[in-house]
């Protein structure tokens, strides 16, 4: 019987194939129709080390990477070492004759496949390796080589015989699977009309930027960020925006809070290491009313720690991090499409606000590739910040007004001028630093983030809105719960989750009645200490069960299905 | 027939702030020299941004009518950049002290001179720290005692002129706060000159490093047969140390803001709705990097 969705590991060293037979299959999976998600792990050295790519796809919407491996690619004897034990029951092998040896238990679902024989003799050139493999997937899967000779056409568009040895490979290595052929069918994708795009969380990143009207983006190379910079720097200045590989982080957020202060809306991404260096000019751009954007692609922490893995753990540090209490909003998408919408709120609320605005994504959901319904760019709002433009006489900068928000000149604006300053102003920005003064001014700074406290800002929720088992998390862990949130449905269990995409300011009222129900508040991250858990119980007041885990990898559903199912015993 | 608006004058750039530095202070030199400079340029104050970093000389902005940002200990620098990227029509002037610039910012300053951002930067050298009261600074001189040098300062002293020049800043001069007039005309030159301007102003501090006597037995003018196109010559000059008062290095090459207009005028327009399109999940090829 077919199946709605499989799951493909692809594992070897890394530079032998295996992370272009994944692009190849992922990018093959969108163009046949299909839903995807992937999730790599990456060696931290540039050249070998193990490695590994795991293609999801099926007929519908994907969520989360998966657990199970339907079908195991070993193009080395480590990847079989580090893997076999990630198989389902019924998983079945296919591995490089040369270099692997199989078990005798495994051999009656594992087949050698000629990868390099095949590659050099057939593909012309050992690289067509990945084509073989490629081949030997669709084979199993019993997917239809269209659109991989499709896109092997196209990219070699110039070079027809390249193209033809690239297809003969891969119809060479579809052989190679023999009879475990068609043994992991996957049902064919529904029909559809709708538009769709596959790209990676960063790449959303990016996108969600121009769309909301990025001028200036000031970086500095961090894994896994840098390719929100190198993906701007190729792009943006098709627009009339430009990007600045700076000294630095600290640079790179100086630069920005100096463009914003110019008028342009502004913005930088990093990892945890760099939102370190940009604690202090995070702090200044509170005080000092700057809107800026600063995207945090965390990873596993602290110091060096894991740059390759994912983690959750620069929460705290994102909402608290800094001398002093500067505003700040701290806002989390829960999926590859959600960073795209997630950085058009982020841009709106640092202009609107005029704070800066910390965007926390990760590892996982930054470099994983995701098919995606294509985000509807008429629905994008642009908010502009609120300017000095007919201001008569000298401008109060920072204006004591009802909502905190104060009209902001521009350098050009007549009458507008003003010094942006980190010490504690009067309404002119001239420096006072009288008791009274730092009261009134930190709750004017405070007194902006209000609306977005209450009710302003778009939360997700899955399930019973009040449910009795309630999962509370946040960001990249969406997914996994969202699938699990399903299966203890499934199970006739009153559960539902609550992912609150704005956690600075805090929405404590609608963590409440989320949680009024419930016998149990389940919060699942990827830290060591529970940050999100204490966070909950220190601005709500409840009682939750922290399930923090810190191994650098996501959570599956099954982990979080798991979870549920204890809590109710 | 209209008559052109009157030239402004060196009061109309003075803010209502008085300045908080003690009587005597050099940066009162270099605030004149700064006044009288923007007016002899008749700089408009709403095109222009005066930005600065922490310390006592970092609060001349408040004492300016133009645009400024006081930012952080040590990155005028790089806000300066922001801000002259994001509006390039605006006059951008950074200013600080030698700590500021040379201890916490110095990561900065080669950066800005080699990308020659077309920014002027403006240090009040005093060859200590005032603020915090008296500790040695990146120019205070070996043996100088200090409050965090009671023995003397076991360091060398940095030659800010000579990392300008090596580090490709486009125009390198030194001034003195006690010297009004010839320090107005090098800002003058280099707010007028295309592309990264450093001047060290020696700024002497009355409370802490009061060498504005000694300093002004030591200063003499640069030779009036020195090429300031003369690279190597230039180095000479800041190597062999003392006080030489004018223009040690100039060259013109083109700005980092006149490049990224550049960039922007032959890179084919292109708007979210293309690059969307690019990701399209059956006709898109965007796996891997972008290509230009």
């Amino acid at each position: 019987m077919a199946r709605e969705s499989v799951v493909i590991r692809l594992a070897g060293e890394s530079g032998e194939g295996v992370i272009s037979s994944g692009d190849i299959l992922t990018q093959a999976a969108a163009r046949g129709g299909y839903w995807t998600q992937t999730f790599r792990t990456y060696p931290a050295e540039i050249r070998g080390g193990p490695c590994m790519y795991q293609v999801r796809m099926g007929k519908d919407r994907i969520y989360s990477h998966g657990k199970e491996v339907d079908l195991l690619v070993c193009f080395n004897q480590e990847a079989w070492d580090l893997h076999w034990d990630s198989l389902a029951a019924d998983g079945v092998i296919l591995y490089d004759e040369t270099a692997v040896a199989i078990p005798a238990e495994f051999q009656d679902r594992a087949r050698p496949v000629r990868m390099e024989k095949l590659a050099k003799e057939i593909g012309g050139s050992s690289r067509a390796k990945n084509m073989v493999a490629v081949g030997a997937v669709c084979g199993v899967i019993a997917f239809d080589t269209t659109p991989i000779e499709e896109l092997v056409m196209r990219r070699y568009a110039h070079k027809a015989g390249v193209a033809d040895a690239n297809i003969a490979a891969l119809q060479a290595g579809k052989d190679e699977s023999a009879d475990l052929n068609g043994s992991k069918e996957i049902t064919p994708p529904v029909e559809t009309e709708e538009d769709r795009v596959l790209m990676s969380g960063n790449q959303a990143i990016a996108l969600g930027a121009v769309a909301a009207g990025l001028d200036y983006f000031g970086g500095y190379p961090i894994t896994p960020a840098s390719d929100i910079l190198e993906w701007l720097s190729a792009k943006l200045p098709a627009t009339g925006g430009i990007t600045v590989q700076c000294e630095d982080e600290i640079a790179s957020l100086a630069s920005v809070i100096g463009a914003s202060y110019a008028g342009a809306k502004a913005a930088t991404a990093t990892s945890g290491p760099g939102l370190s260096l940009m604690s202090e000019l995070i702090g200044y751009a509170g005080m000092a009313e700057i809107p800026c954007v600063i995207i945090d692609a965390q990873r596993g922490g602290p110091s060096t720690g894991l740059p390759t893995k994912t983690e959750q753990s620069d929460l705290q540090h994102a909402l608290y991090g800094g001398h002093g209490e500067a505003p700040r909003v701290v806002i989390a998408p829960v999926s590859v499409e959600d960073c795209f919408w997630a950085t058009v709120d982020a841009f709106n609320y640092a202009e609107r606000f005029q704070v800066p605005v910390i965007l926390l994504t990760d590892q996982g959901l930054g470099t994983r590739m995701e098919v995606i319904s294509k985000p509807d760019l008429s629905k994008v709002e642009q908010w502009q910040r609120k300017t000095a433009v007919d201001v008569e006489g000298q401008a109060k900068r920072y204006e004591l007004t009802d909502d905190g928000i104060s009209p902001m000149g521009l350098p050009g604006q007549p009458n507008g001028q003003y010094v942006a300053t980190g010490i504690e102003h009067d309404e002119y920005g001239h420096p006072d630093y009288t008791p009274e003064m730092h009261t009134t001014m930190q709750h004017k700074r405070w007194r902006k983030l209000d609306p977005l406290a209450n009710g302003a800002a778009r939360h997700e929720y899955y399930g019973n809105t009040q449910p009795d088992i309630a999962v509370i998390g946040f960001g990249s862990t969406y997914g996994p719960v969202r699938e699990a949130v399903d299966m203890a449905l499934a199970d006739g269990l009153s559960v539902g989750a609550f992912y609150p995409r704005v956690l600075g300011p805090f929405p404590v009222e609608t963590v409440r009645e989320f949680t009024a129900k419930a016998s149990r508040v389940i919060v699942p991250e990827i830290n060591f200490t529970g940050q999100l858990a204490r966070l909950v119980r220190g601005e709500v007041g409840i009682t939750v069960d922290s399930q923090a885990k810190c191994d650098g990898l996501p959570f599956t559903a099954e982990d979080i299905h798991e979870m549920i199912t204890e809590a109710v015993r | 027939m209209t008559t052109a608006p009157a030239q402004r004058k060196p009061s109309d750039y003075k803010s209502d702030l008085k300045p908080i530095w003690c009587p005597g202070c050099g940066d009162f030199g270099v605030l004149a020299s700064l006044y009288r400079a923007f007016a002899e340029l008749d700089l408009d104050p709403t095109n222009t941004v005066v930005v600065s970093g922490i310390g006592c000389s970092s609060r001349l902005p408040g004492f300016v009518t133009t645009y400024g940002v006081h930012t952080l200990h040590g990155r005028p620098l790089p806000v300066a950049m922001g801000v002259k990227l994001a509006n390039p029509e605006l006059t951008v002037i950074a200013v600080g002290g030698d700590g500021d610039g040379f201890a916490i910012g110095a990561g900065h300053f080669p950066h800005a001179a080699r990308r020659n951002i077309d920014v002027t930067y403006l240090v009040m050298d005093n060859e200590i720290y005032g603020l915090t009261k008296g500790q040695a600074s990146p120019t205070s001189l070996t043996d100088q005692k200090a409050p965090t040098t009671p023995w003397g300062n076991l360091e060398t002293p940095l030659n800010t002129l000579a990392f300008a020049i090596a580090s490709n800043a486009s125009f390198v001069a030194r001034g003195a706060s006690f010297n009004t007039k010839a320090l107005t005309e090098l800002i003058v030159q280099a707010i007028e000159h295309k592309g990264f301007s450093y001047i060290d102003a020696l700024s002497p501090c009355v409370m802490f490093n009061n060498k504005q006597e000694a300093w002004k037995e030591l200063v003499t003018d640069v030779e009036p047969d020195h090429n300031p196109a003369d690279r190597t010559g230039a180095f000479d000059l800041a190597l062999r140390g003392g006080f030489q008062l004018g223009i040690l290095y100039r060259e013109l090459r083109p700005t980092l803001d006149d490049k990224y207009a550049a960039l922007i005028e032959r890179t084919p327009d292109s708007d979210i709705v293309a690059m969307m399109d690019s990701f399209s999940a059956r006709k898109g090829t965007a796996i891997g990097k972008p290509v230009v």
